[in-house]
């Protein structure tokens, strides 16, 4: 099977995924307490206002109903209004999503940034003074709150040192890369001290395997044992984890998101589940949904690239 | 009159001893805000962060002062109510223009003020129900009314009878009202207040720029507003908020949490403002004679509700919570700064002794199971149910908690399936029938939730509503003060500030006691 064929049926595969995300999704946010018109309007509506809201947003209709017109919705493109924000659902997380997506995709590079040089300077030298100590910093990043952190990098380098903006996004992609420096180090710190862990023990499990002493003997370099043997091999797991933690990551930006004062859909998420904005919530949920879909997609094509035994014959 | 005059030499004697600084004109003015507005428009603004922004872009026929109280002519220059109270006769101030250039005329005020009582359209229509119809002469608009109705005066300074270009609505693309009232505000946004809004960048930022044709003259003779411009960043959280006005990245910061107060009042480059609000925090009672699980309810008797009110200390509220920064109720049925208020000292003042009175004759044995409900994650509402909780065990009560959110607690309270639950105000509109029709008056909202339905009280309101002679009215109002704090359907808490932060170099901000963020006089000192 080639690699197109092999993408295009994992991208087939994806279709009753979604089928399934749909469904629960609907059934999800139905499921949430509370009369979502009430949420949803003013306090001070009357039973009247509240009727007339139920109404339009067919609340009275049975629930496969709902659901049917939710589907042929979707299908069509339309993911409905925001009661919330007053505006088309598809509109508001297209412009939000962009500054999410960068965000996360900053802090994936933070991550390896942070942990691939660490996880190797630490495997290099097991249980010694390095490994030691790097270990030891990973776990005080992995125990503190997102929020705390956050919190501290703002107090400290941006509003006392002054070297960073206090939250923000700003309009150009350099600016951008500036304001979302410091919310990207502060979702990485966490990301980077799981990988680190996983890519450290993994380092040491290949280190000592068969092929690699036979590298060795071969007369090869370290630097080029490491690269092309060991960290190759040792990557497999770990870009797994990496794509596993990128969908925790999307909806760790939430909080990151509210404390930076960055405009993505984490924040969103969170005030629209507040106004039980259900239209604004399937979409979300929906976007979320593919977004991690296309991340596991990728994540399976770097491995079979990583190790080839995992293509699929 | 008195008191009238009173105020009238207190102020002017303040002005002659404060040193008069001359306003500086120009600037941008960058503002940190707790939330983003949505759609600012004067029939559909539905929440704070919108209902607070629409007298900057949209100008009322009638204006009021700072405090709130007393009407002063709009972009109508003159108004005169007829003996009968069944028209009101405006006269369109000349000369005067909407941001675009085009002239603001008397079909534009029938268009806003047809819109503003459609009952299809926007939320607030009811406020408008006395309305007959609109018509108009040249420039002189006359609102026939239906019934005398005491507060249109008031409702004409209201944001929701704002005044919109009606050129420009029927240019703008959109099949509805709501459409087209969105497409203008992010297209081409005209309007006839002090700014205009030329940028908004959903959940991030909203930009104001000065109306180059507003009418309004500032201090020195030239045309509001001082500001060139005014750059909104939305930053929900708190403490992220104050780090970037202490980074002087923002010249401003609302909302601030009242346990930050202190702090920044010691701040020398910082100027910390508590603005008189009409904000009050209550929690209402569950009168109803059966629970929710079909128990009798304790909190039925009168007895109970003042035991639990006598009970309560509110100071030691307001230290714990505001740190000091409010002040108990001193009106059941509404904050001292709203119009009508009666009442100097704060109601059910902490009595232990009158407490275990009330409880026993309520026959609130030892023991006595009592929930509140409060909002899951609110730290306020944790302070109060472990305040409540000690302070109540003394007349035997055992309080427990139920936590739920804004949702869960509003469905709550439409459904009486509660005890006692955590809840807040804050007036939309100048005169007193809102509140109290809210807090008060059974048809509403069955007073709250409380299911509190007291036949004296709704026929003082019903007479209130078309009671023109203003002394009469606010015997009215006087009455029905005396009775709901009487009554006590809720645990009357406390009255706080708004809380705005500002840099040294602002001038002339305010935040009305309704919530209004007030730009049209905010200046920088350079």
């Amino acid at each position: 099977m080639s690699s197109l064929t092999y993408l295009f049926s994992r991208l087939l595969q994806m279709i009753p995924t979604f089928i399934l995300v749909m469904i629960i999704i609907f059934l999800l946010v139905r499921l949430l307490p509370g009369d979502p018109a009430i949420a949803m309007a003013d306090a001070k509506a009357t039973e009247a206002q509240l009727e007339a809201l139920r109404q339009r947003l067919g609340l009275n209709e049975p629930l496969w109903t709902q659901f049917f017109y939710f589907v042929r919705n979707v299908l069509a493109g339309d993911l409905g209004q925001s009661i919330l924000l007053k505006a088309p659902v598809a509109d508001v997380i297209l412009e939000r999503l962009p500054v999410t997506v960068f965000l996360t995709l900053y802090a994936v590079l933070f991550s390896i940034l942070i942990a691939g040089p660490l996880a190797a300077v630490a495997a290099l030298n097991k249980n010694r003074r390095a490994d030691i100590i790097i270990r030891g910093l990973f776990q005080v990043g992995l125990s503190t709150p997102v929020f705390y952190i956050g919190l501290l990098l703002l107090t400290f380098l941006a509003a006392f040192l002054r070297w960073f903006p206090v939250g923000g996004y700003g309009q150009t992609f350099w600016q951008h890369m500036y304001h979302l420096l410091l919310p990207a180090l502060t979702v990485a710190l966490y990301t980077s001290a799981i990988i680190m862990r996983n890519l450290r023990s993994a380092i040491i499990e290949v280190i000592d395997a068969e092929y690699v002493q036979f590298a060795r003997a071969k007369g090869l370099s370290e630097g080029l044992i490491l690269r092309r043997h060991v960290l190759r091999n040792a990557l497999v797991s770990t870009v797994t984890l990496l794509g596993l933690s990128i969908g925790n990551l999307m909806s760790g930006t939430l909080v990151t998101e509210t404390v930076f004062a960055v405009p993505g859909v984490g924040r969103l998420m969170l005030d629209a589940i507040f106004a039980r904005d259900y239209p604004l919530i399937q979409g979300l949920t929906l976007t979320f949904a593919v977004l991690v879909s296309l991340v596991f997609l990728l994540t399976d094509m770097i491995q079979s690239w990583l190790d080839p035994r995992l293509r699929p014959s | 009159m008195k008191n009238a005059l009173f105020a009238a030499v207190a102020a002017l004697s303040v002005t002659a001893m404060t040193p008069v600084q001359a306003v500086e004109r120009g600037g941008t003015l960058t503002f940190a805000r707790y939330d983003d507005s949505t759609l600012i428009d004067p029939i559909y603004a539905d929440r704070n962060p919108d209902i607070w922004m629409v007298s900057n872009l949209y100008d009322t026929l009638l204006r009021t002062e700072a405090d709130g109280k007393t009407v002063i002519p709009g972009l109508a220059s003159s108004y005169s109510l007829s003996e009968d109270g069944l028209e009101l006769k405006m006269t369109l101030r000349e000369g005067i223009q909407f941001s675009d250039g085009t002239a603001i005329e008397a079909q534009d005020v029938i268009f806003s003020l047809e819109r503003a009582r459609n009952p299809d359209l926007g939320p607030w229509s009811g406020l408008l129900g006395s309305v007959e119809n609109v018509t108009a002469e040249g420039r002189d608009i006359t609102i026939t009314l239906k019934n005398p109705d005491p507060t249109i005066v008031l409702m004409l300074a209201t944001f929701n009878t704002a005044i919109v270009s009606k050129d420009a609505f029927d240019a703008a693309a959109g099949a509805t009202d709501q459409e087209k009232a969105q497409a203008l505000s992010t297209a081409s946004p005209v309007g006839s207040g002090p700014f205009v809004l030329t940028d908004h960048q959903r959940g991030a930022s909203m930009n104001f720029v000065a109306n180059k044709h507003y009418w309004r003259q500032g201090e020195d003779g030239q045309p509001l507003p001082y500001l060139d411009a005014i750059d909104f960043l939305v930053i929900p959280d708190d403490a992220t908020r104050i780090l970037k006005l202490q980074a002087g990245e923002v010249d401003a910061a609302e909302f601030i949490p009242f346990a930050r107060v202190a702090e920044l009042k010691d701040d020398a480059n910082i100027n910390m403002e508590l603005f008189p609000s009409t904000r009050i925090i209550y929690s209402p009672i569950n009168t109803r004679e059966k629970t929710a699980n079909g128990e009798n309810n304790i909190l039925a008797s009168k007895e109970a509700r003042q035991a639990l009110n006598y009970a309560t200390n509110k100071e030691a509220l307001i230290q714990l919570i505001l740190h000091g920064a409010g002040k108990p109720m001193t009106s059941g049925l509404m904050a001292s700064t709203t119009q009508l208020a009666t009442g100097t000292e704060p109601l059910y003042q902490y009595d232990l002794d009158k407490a275990k009175a009330l409880a026993a004759k309520a026959g609130i044995q030892p023991g006595t199971e009592i929930s509140l409900t409060t909002l899951a994650g609110s730290a306020d509402d944790a302070i109060i149910f472990t305040a409540l909780q000690q302070m109540w065990s003394q007349i035997g009560i055992k309080l427990s908690v139920e936590q739920v959110d804004g949702a869960t607690r509003g469905a709550k309270n439409r459904s009486g399936e509660f005890d006692i639950h955590t809840y807040g105000w804050v007036n939309d509109v100048n005169d007193p029938a809102q509140v109290a029709g809210w807090l008060g008056y059974y048809p509403t909202r069955k007073a709250v939730g409380t299911d509190w339905n007291n036949a004296e009280f709704n026929s003082l309101y019903e007479a209130s509503n078309k009671e023109i002679n203003q002394e009469k009215r606010a015997e009215q109002y006087a009455k029905m003060q005396t009775l709901y704090a009487e009554e006590a359907p809720l645990i009357f808490m406390y009255e706080t500030p708004f809380a705005v932060a500002l840099g040294n170099r602002v001038q002339g901000y305010i935040q009305t006691p309704l919530g209004s963020n007030e730009f049209s006089s905010t200046w920088i000192d350079q």
